[in-house]
């Protein structure tokens, strides 16, 4: 379980991962291009498979979906010489594209390699938060379409607390299925 | 009291439009609802459709990759003609000229070799109406010889009316325990995995059984390795070992008690040991395996269609019977891509009384795949990329043939090696009817208008039939002279004993959604198979020390060699050219990720990069291409077969 908790204001949204939910089907990738009309290439979020690994218990897989932060103090956003790389109002780190000159410093910077070239505009393609959507009170289109809910999409204390719950049912099925298990 | 309210998605685009179009996805067989929001007659964004009972707003990477290819710059969108197989196709001024030179074209092998030297070949992408028009147009014309990848050998114990799912995947979250068999949902169907999570997450045990170790083995509880084309010995031996140990088995009705005891009988005399040993694993795994299903039933058995093509398919629904887990809610037999019914489009066409037509008629309109045609075939029209779901022989003889006619959307090895080409509309571009896996019949409008000549699979034998004057059996046109799918599938209906009763108009309204079968599906009986005097036989283990790998293919995110291919975004995903094999055989031959190797066959050589991963097991080499053999070599450019072969005998 990770929480991109990129926002300081606890009013802001945030995205939750769900590690245990992920499958790898790349359909936040896919949403992601068809929100901001990206060309092959650069992928703002992507899941990446680790494993199959040998482990004491078997083989075990994980899928890790994985998108910028938004960090509290992201390095990208000093480091870009053009001042087109900023953290906004709203938590979100994201990179003027008419600014932006494409010397891909912030992707140097950052210590997670997040921000990718887009070939087609020779500008930074990197995860906006899906500013333009979440100003219209919409989710970002990879926590919509995430087939197995793997993301989701809410205020820090309305996703901790469903993750909470969901651990809590979680337990509570599994104490049911111990003390009555079917015959 | 625990809050278990789920958050609030907020659907919708900020994309502008001027209409949303509710459509249906036909990417695979769920049938997800989408919003399509089009603008200027461009599809601007699409999402699923929150109020959509199948995916509730949920879409997968396919479901949104397609609008790349009906944009592609590589689209076929005229139709055309060559004299010289390596030449370019001339492109035709208007579909007519196309289709009466293709007419002229086949009246003359008509007259040379007769009705049956033509075949027709379909594929899913052409969609349902290609597959039903070609059923008509070639009883019309005299030819049995029809294919579609989904034609299932026909088997003593199952007949074709009892080959659908006993229940609907959103009744699987009262499931005690889903078995998937050889069926990676969570790749091929990632939207109904969350159906399995969610069930997984409420209690229920999830076990997979696959020959590789694949996205569904890695989120199940219990994960199973088998050896390829095994997963139906799996159930046997699961119904031996249940019948002889002292558990839940419900009690059948008396009147079949008897048989019932004689059938019975019949597994006490399978050779577990023998069985165990071609699936890959030991007696006491199947053992612990079996206890866990009873324990945990009811139990739905998720079957992959592949299963339908090997020996004792008939175990599974015998297995939910036997353990009466058919008769509770969240239990039964659940086949993938087996929800539509049996369909015969040629029910008012006089009954033929040539021999090779009844028995075409008698197979519900079509030869199996298992069941190839000989030698005489002349002429072939396939749709999508059916040439590799070909019956191998036809495969082979396919290059030779006198006239070879392609109706798809985009170039494939079939076209490369046509004489014809007919641009055939994307599933997006016309209007369609799906019946996804539940048995639900589902209705998708078209979203926006073809590209050039794009034309329908109706509408391509629409027009053929009427230039051989049979237009009287394609009434289904509208006022603009397309093909009207609505008028189609309401006169089918009408005329299909399964389908009689439902109402399309009904069903082009949506909502709720209309299944073709009613809600007697669990009270499903049919005879319990017996155990096969010799169920080992059939593939028996070919130790052939100069091809020592398995070989496997299975489909991957993209639909690999289809459309698919053409979509960029989904292309990058993954890498069509990946031939997978285990760390340990990778060492052996030295062999590093991303190296040039080749596999090589009896009869074929295969290029690839490797990918070196512990999803495939040392014995295996897998790759999302397709490839004529079960029994490989695999080694690096460069290497010499003999050098691998001698390298290989270490770790094998």
């Amino acid at each position: 379980m990770t929480s991109s908790t990129g926002n300081t204001r606890m009013e802001n949204n945030t995205l939750m991962i769900d590690v245990s939910r992920c499958i790898g089907c790349q359909a936040c990738a896919v949403a992601c291009k068809l929100e901001h009309a990206l060309p092959p290439g650069p992928f703002p979020v992507r899941a990446i498979q680790v494993g199959p690994l040998e482990t004491v218990s078997g083989l075990t897989t994980d899928y890790l979906p994985t998108t910028c932060a938004h960090c509290d103090r992201p390095a990208c956003v000093p480091a870009c010489p053009a001042g087109a790389m900023q953290k906004g109002e709203d938590g979100l780190v994201f990179s003027d594209t008419q600014v932006c000159i494409g010397c891909q410093t912030c992707a140097v910077a950052c210590p997670f390699g997040h921000p990718h070239l887009n070939p087609a505009t020779g500008k930074i393609a990197k995860c906006d938060g899906c500013r333009q959507r979440v100003a219209q009170g919409l989710w970002p289109a990879c926590a919509l379409v995430c087939p197995t809910g793997a993301l989701s999409y809410g205020t820090r204390q309305r996703v901790v607390h469903q993750r909470r719950m969901n651990e809590a049912v979680r337990t509570s099925r599994r104490l049911t299925h111990l003390a009555c298990p079917r015959s | 009291m625990l809050e278990t309210i789920a958050l609030q998605r907020m659907p919708g685009t900020c994309k502008e439009h001027d209409q949303v179009i509710p459509a249906c996805c036909q990417e695979c067989t769920l049938g997800c609802g989408l919003l399509a929001y089009v603008k200027d007659d461009r599809v601007v964004d699409i999402q699923g459709d929150p109020a959509h009972p199948v995916n509730r707003g949920r879409l997968c990477a396919r479901g949104l990759a397609f609008v790349q290819g009906l944009t592609a710059s590589e689209r076929i969108t005229l139709p055309g003609t060559r004299n010289r197989l390596s030449g370019p196709f001339e492109a035709f001024d208007n579909w007519e000229k196309g289709i009466d030179l293709l007419a002229e074209r086949l009246r003359r092998i008509k007259e040379q070799h007769g009705p049956e030297s033509l075949a027709i070949a379909c594929d899913p992408e052409a969609g349902l109406d290609f597959f039903l028009g070609a059923q008509r147009f070639a009883r019309l014309w005299g030819t049995p010889h029809v294919f579609h990848p989904s034609q299932e050998p026909p088997d003593e114990n199952l007949p074709a009316d009892r080959r659908h799912p006993d229940l609907h995947a959103t009744d699987w979250l009262h499931s005690g325990c889903i078995f998937l068999v050889e069926a990676d949902l969570a790749v091929t169907h990632p939207v109904v995995f969350n159906q399995v999570m969610e069930a997984q997450r409420r209690g229920a045990k999830i076990i997979a059984a696959d020959t590789r170790f694949t996205t569904t083995l890695a989120k199940a509880d219990r994960a199973v390795l088998i050896k390829p084309g095994r997963g139906n010995d799996l159930g046997l031996a699961l119904m031996k070992i249940l019948l002889a140990e002292p558990l839940s088995i419900q009690p059948q009705a008396d009147a079949q008690a008897a048989a019932n005891t004689q059938w019975a009988e019949s597994y006490s005399g399978l050779d577990i040991d023998a069985v165990a040993a071609g699936i890959g694993l030991p007696t006491d795994r199947i053992l612990e395996l079996a206890r866990m299903l009873d324990r945990h039933g009811p139990a739905v058995l998720i079957t992959a269609k592949r299963l339908a093509f090997v020996p004792h398919y008939a175990i599974w629904p015998t297995l939910a019977q036997a353990m009466g887990w058919r008769q509770v809610r969240g239990g039964g037999w659940y086949p993938l891509e087996s929800g539509a019914p049996r369909l015969d489009p040629t029910t008012d066409l006089e009954s033929a009384t040539d021999g090779t037509l009844q028995a075409f008629a008698e197979q519900g309109g079509s030869r199996g795949p298992t069941n190839p045609p000989g030698d005489g075939l002349k002429a072939l029209i396939g749709s999508g990329d059916c040439l590799t779901d070909l019956p191998a022989p036809l495969q082979a003889i396919a290059p030779e043939m006198n006239l070879l006619v392609y109706f798809g959307s985009f170039p494939n090895s079939i076209r490369d090696m046509a004489h014809m080409v007919f641009p055939a509309a994307a599933w997006a571009e016309r209007d369609g009817l799906i019946f996804n896996d539940d048995g639900a019949v589902l209705w998708s409008p078209r979203v926006v208008k073809p590209s050039d000549a794009c034309r329908t699979g109706l509408g391509f034998w629409m027009r053929l039939a009427q230039h051989m004057g049979w237009e009287e059996h394609f009434p289904w046109k509208k006022a603009n002279g397309l093909a009207d799918q609505r008028a189609f599938y309401g006169w089918l209906f009408a005329n299909n004993r399964d389908t009689a009763d439902l109402s399309i108009e009904h069903i082009v309204e949506g909502r709720p959604l209309t299944f073709w079968r009613g809600a007697d599906r669990q009270q499903v009986q049919g005879a319990l198979m017996p155990a096969p005097a010799a169920p080992a036989t059939h593939a028996e283990e070919k130790n052939d020390p100069a091809f020592p790998l398995h070989f496997q293919s299975t489909r991957v995110i993209t639909r690999s060699g289809h459309a698919g291919r053409w979509w960029p975004w989904a292309r990058e995903l993954e890498n069509e050219g990946a031939v997978q094999i285990h760390p340990l055989i990778a060492q052996a031959l030295r062999i590093e990720n991303g190296d040039p190797v080749l596999v090589a066959g009896q009869d074929h050589i295969m290029e690839g990069q490797a990918w070196v991963s512990r999803m495939v097991p040392p014995y295996l080499v897998w790759s999302p291409r397709r490839f004529k053999a079960d029994r490989v070599l695999v080694y690096r450019r460069g290497q010499s077969p003999e050098q691998a072969r001698e390298q290989l005998k270490a770790v094998i």
